[in-house]
């Protein structure tokens, strides 16, 4: 690992000298690229045809597993069905290509759009599910595939398969390297940089956000069903050009060929590699399919006995794989907390331009009429009616399951009236999921502050900022300038809860959403962090101009800084007004233990 | 027609009961852990496989001395695999691990059966003798596998709602956090549930042997029926996966008769992809109420 060492210490010199870069994705793309090169192209400058026979088809399944890896962690999608991808890709292209005389091109242009479409039929139940059940649906796919194969024998041959030859492909070019050794060389140096690509882009970014949080994704716009099925449709694509590739380099298919047993060793790869890590895939494959396959033929019936040993004892002993293990310590030795100097926003808001004070108009941009909601016999919300006006902060109180989370929920659209409607900015919004909702302008935080730590500190702000859908406003840009100069190479993992919950305010200002709802946010602060909380809250309302509704149990925060109280009781609205008239009224006076509010 | 339907109904809901069992025994460990073990059906094989080499052709006497041995090896074998299973998740960050060791502890076991006894089907002799419905000829076992799947349907019902320590795994259920303020020693409760699983598939794979596939790869389509069972039925519900097993028994069995043999995995799948994209929560599964 000293490449990766001397890669990280240039690349940081450049930066600013102190802090270790947050992710080491790109080292690992180059390292796995040379790692490629060398096993890919070696062999055959030597003249070791079986060796260069052996790494065509461990870099076909490098590339597999690259695939796997990213629809595993970016999309978090658990499939035990990689195979069956690759199967399709083989398996419909020797169809045209072996039985049909297609050209081989053409042959593996349907290929691809047969495993493309495989694909398709894995993400289908994504979009409604996932977690485990995707694990089964995939799993029962990988093994009702080759009894397919075998049924199917007036398509497929049946158990006899179908032998191929590509001459074209594989005869000795230039220095020995055959075309297909030089593309199967190629293709998983190409799918190092598209994984490498995707993570980086705005894309994979609310991929990720999505595959560790649904419902924090929702609140940033994103559909995580969307996502989902996106990341099933390029890992498709990908693994069935592996199958294709597998064709010439085989130049047989047949039902015992792409058995569940495939699928595990993509799989499985994945985690003895490190699951997440870029470079994982390449070590991955080296030890799942080499070890047993190669390095310990005499052995090759034990194979599944060690695939299964090995990634068990990986879970085991380091979770986070073999490059995992290596790129923690690397990253752990150059950490230190910053304490509170981790993350603060003052500085950052306070640098922004901006008119003063605005005051609170008379626009309403929330209501609720009549919003009724309930779960089973527990009415959580009792016909509410509520207004919020523009520019306002709105304090809504209660005793613990008075329905203010509830209410929350169902104006950001995580829950949905059962009756009445919601108005947000005058549009009819009671039946909007919570994405279109947070696309309308709705910010909102949670109970436990939504932080990324796969993504750096950074990179959890910016999410804010991708989940814009108009044109990046100045003032946004040079703030986000800023954070990004201070924070792109910093954990989140290392804030503290009070940071974390700035952090995901600073996500909602980066999004520039107008309307912004706070459940909680003073849980777990300190004093002193409570009195930078409501400075805050007063500068985005007053600087900025936003609306603010706040569920919030600490009462001398909310008279503190709001402009209008609303007090539930038992899922009903009891009380609604300015502080001064709430803190009189007698339904809300027991709330307060007999002490006096004014 | 009639006894064509007959053996359809009565043999896919004999089958389907093996599902359900498999079914059950997934609700009780992740009612408590939230974990579904995908070793659950090589468990329920290796139960068939002590009853092909402890209790084949031997008498009523030594069979069925054999039955609790069966259960308790399964259980053991469970148990000590959930606490594995457990080890990682006690760091809190790391969640979805065990779908990995699950898998791979499938595979292992899987592989053990492949290597030590090969890629055969074992036949194991027909304790209870066979009968007679309407004419058509039924074998024993497959009364057996209904009543199996009767008997730990009220067991669990009586376990889990009239005694101390299946009120406790409840309670893991309904709320863990809360569970382990008040002092239950939830990790003990969760290797339990694991247990009580191993029970479960141990003493069905033994019973039912006769009927079921001993061969080594088996298991992963039981585990994969089973799951097909959870899901139609509705997680967390046993009543449901009464429902769900016959259900997806009576299905594979109409398939294999009108269509082949070789596309009842295919049936299953289908059965399952439509259930999750029409109705995810299952048959009698509710919509869970809170998400944030």
């Amino acid at each position: 690992m000293t490449t990766d060492k001397t890669m990280t210490m240039t690349d940081t010199a450049a930066d600013t000298g102190r802090k270790p870069r947050f992710s080491s994705d790109l080292p690992q793309v180059w390292i796995g690229m040379a790692l490629i090169a060398i096993t890919g192209f070696g062999p055959s400058l030597i003249g070791n045809s079986y060796w260069s026979h052996t790494f065509q088809l461990v870099n076909i399944y490098i590339a597999a597993a690259i695939f796997q890896n990213f629809l595993f962690v970016d999309a978090g999608q658990k499939s035990f069905g990689q195979g069956v991808l690759l199967g399709l890709g083989a398996y419909v292209t020797a169809i045209f290509f072996g039985l049909h005389e297609y050209t081989f091109l053409a042959a593996a242009g349907i290929g691809l759009f047969a495993a493309a479409l495989g694909g398709l039929l894995f993400a289908l139940p994504a979009l409604r599910v996932q977690y485990f059940h995707l694990g089964f649906v995939t799993l029962s796919a990988a093994i009702v595939f080759p009894q397919l194969l075998m049924s199917l024998d007036h398509w497929t041959n049946g158990i006899n398969g179908i032998s191929v030859a590509v001459p074209a492909l594989t005869q000795d070019g230039f220095l020995g390297i055959s075309p297909l050794t030089f593309i199967v060389a190629v293709f998983p140096m190409i799918a190092l940089w598209l994984h490498y690509g995707i993570r980086r882009s705005r894309l994979g970014r609310r991929m990720r956000v999505a595959a560790i949080s649904p419902e924090g994704a929702r609140a940033l716009g994103i559909k995580p069903g969307y996502m989902r099925f996106i990341a099933f449709l390029i890992a498709a694509v990908g693994t069935g050009i592996c199958g294709i590739l597998y064709l010439p380099a085989v130049a047989f298919v047949s039902p015992q060929g792409f058995n569940v047993e495939l699928s595990f060793i993509f799989f499985f790869a994945v985690v003895v590699g490190g699951r997440g890590q870029i470079l994982g895939p390449v070590v991955g494959i080296w030890i799942v399919y080499i070890l047993p396959n190669i390095a310990l033929a005499q052995f090759v019936d034990y194979r599944l006995l060690i695939y299964g040993f090995l990634t068990l004892f990986t879970v085991m002993a380091f979770p986070d794989g073999i490059v995992g293990t290596i790129e923690r310590r690397r990253f752990q030795r150059g950490i230190s907390g910053r304490g509170e100097q981790a993350f603060r926003v003052d500085n950052f808001l306070e640098a922004m331009k901006g008119e003063d004070a605005t005051e609170p108009s008379t626009d309403v941009v929330v209501e609720v009429r009549g919003g009724t909601k309930a779960f089973g016999a527990v009415v959580a919300v009792d016909s509410v009616d509520l207004k919020v006006h523009r520019g306002e902060i709105h304090g809504l109180i209660g005793a613990n399951g008075s329905g203010k989370t509830s209410l929350l929920n169902v104006l950001s659209g995580m829950s949905r009236l059962d009756a009445g409607e919601v108005r947000i900015k005058g549009r009819d919004v009671t039946r909007f999921p919570a994405d279109r909702i947070a696309n309308l302008g709705v910010g909102r935080t949670f109970q436990t502050p939504r932080i990324y730590p796969q993504l750096s500190l950074w990179d959890n702000l910016r999410v804010g900022l991708d989940a814009r859908r108009e044109a990046v406003s100045d003032e946004i840009d040079d703030l986000a300038e800023a954070l990004q100069g201070q924070f792109a190479d910093d954990s989140a993992d290392l804030l503290s809860h009070g940071q974390r919950r700035l952090v995901e305010v600073m996500r909602t200002v980066l999004k520039e959403s107008d309307i912004i709802l706070f459940d909680e946010p003073a849980a777990g602060l300190s004093s002193g962090e409570r009195e930078n909380f409501a400075r805050l809250v007063h500068f985005l309302s007053r600087r900025m101009g936003k609306t603010v509704i706040l569920v919030e149990h600490d009462l001398d925060l909310v008279w503190g800084i709001a402009d209008v109280i609303t007090v539930m009781d038992q899922g009903a609205i009891v009380a609604s007004g300015e502080p001064e008239t709430v803190s009189k009224d007698p339904a809300v006076q027991h709330m307060f233990l007999g002490e006096a509010r004014a | 027609m009639l006894s064509e339907i007959l053996i359809i109904v009565v043999r896919g809901i004999a089958i389907g009961s093996i599902f359900s069992i498999i079914a059950m025994s997934f609700n009780i460990v992740h009612g408590a852990t939230g974990i579904l073990n995908f070793a659950q059906g090589n468990m329920l094989v290796l139960g068939g496989f002590i009853a092909y080499f402890l209790a084949n052709g031997v008498g009523l006497g030594q069979w069925l001395l054999m039955l609790p041995i069966a259960g308790i090896a399964i259980a053991v074998l469970i148990a000590f695999q959930g606490w594995i299973t457990l080890l990682p998740l006690r760091s809190g960050t790391e969640q979805d691990s065990w779908i990995i060791s699950t898998v791979s502890v499938s595979v292992i076991i899987g592989a053990a059966m492949l290597l030590t006894q090969g890629p055969f089907a074992y036949s194991v002799q027909n304790m209870v003798p066979s009968f007679r419905i309407l004419g058509v000829r039924t074998p024993g076992a497959y009364a057996l596998s209904i009543g199996v799947m009767l008997f730990w349907f009220f067991a669990l019902r009586i376990f889990l709602k009239h005694t101390f320590l299946g009120l406790a795994i409840s309670a893991l259920r309904q709320d863990m956090d809360a569970a382990r303020a008040a002092g239950l020693p939830v990790r003990r409760l969760q290797i339990v549930a694991f247990a009580i699983s191993g029970l479960m598939v141990g003493t069905a794979g033994f019973l039912v042997a006769p009927v079921i596939s001993v061969s080594s790869d088996a298991g992963l389509r039981y585990v994969l029926n089973g799951f097909v069972a959870v899901v139609v039925g509705g997680i967390g519900s046993n009543l449901g996966t009464m429902i769900g097993g016959p259900l997806v028994g009576v299905v594979g069995m109409l398939v294999a008769y009108k269509i082949g043999g070789s596309y009842q995995d295919l049936a299953s799948l289908l059965l399952l992809v439509t259930i999750l994209m029409f109705r995810p929560q299952g048959l009698l599964g509710r919509a869970s109420a809170r998400q944030v």
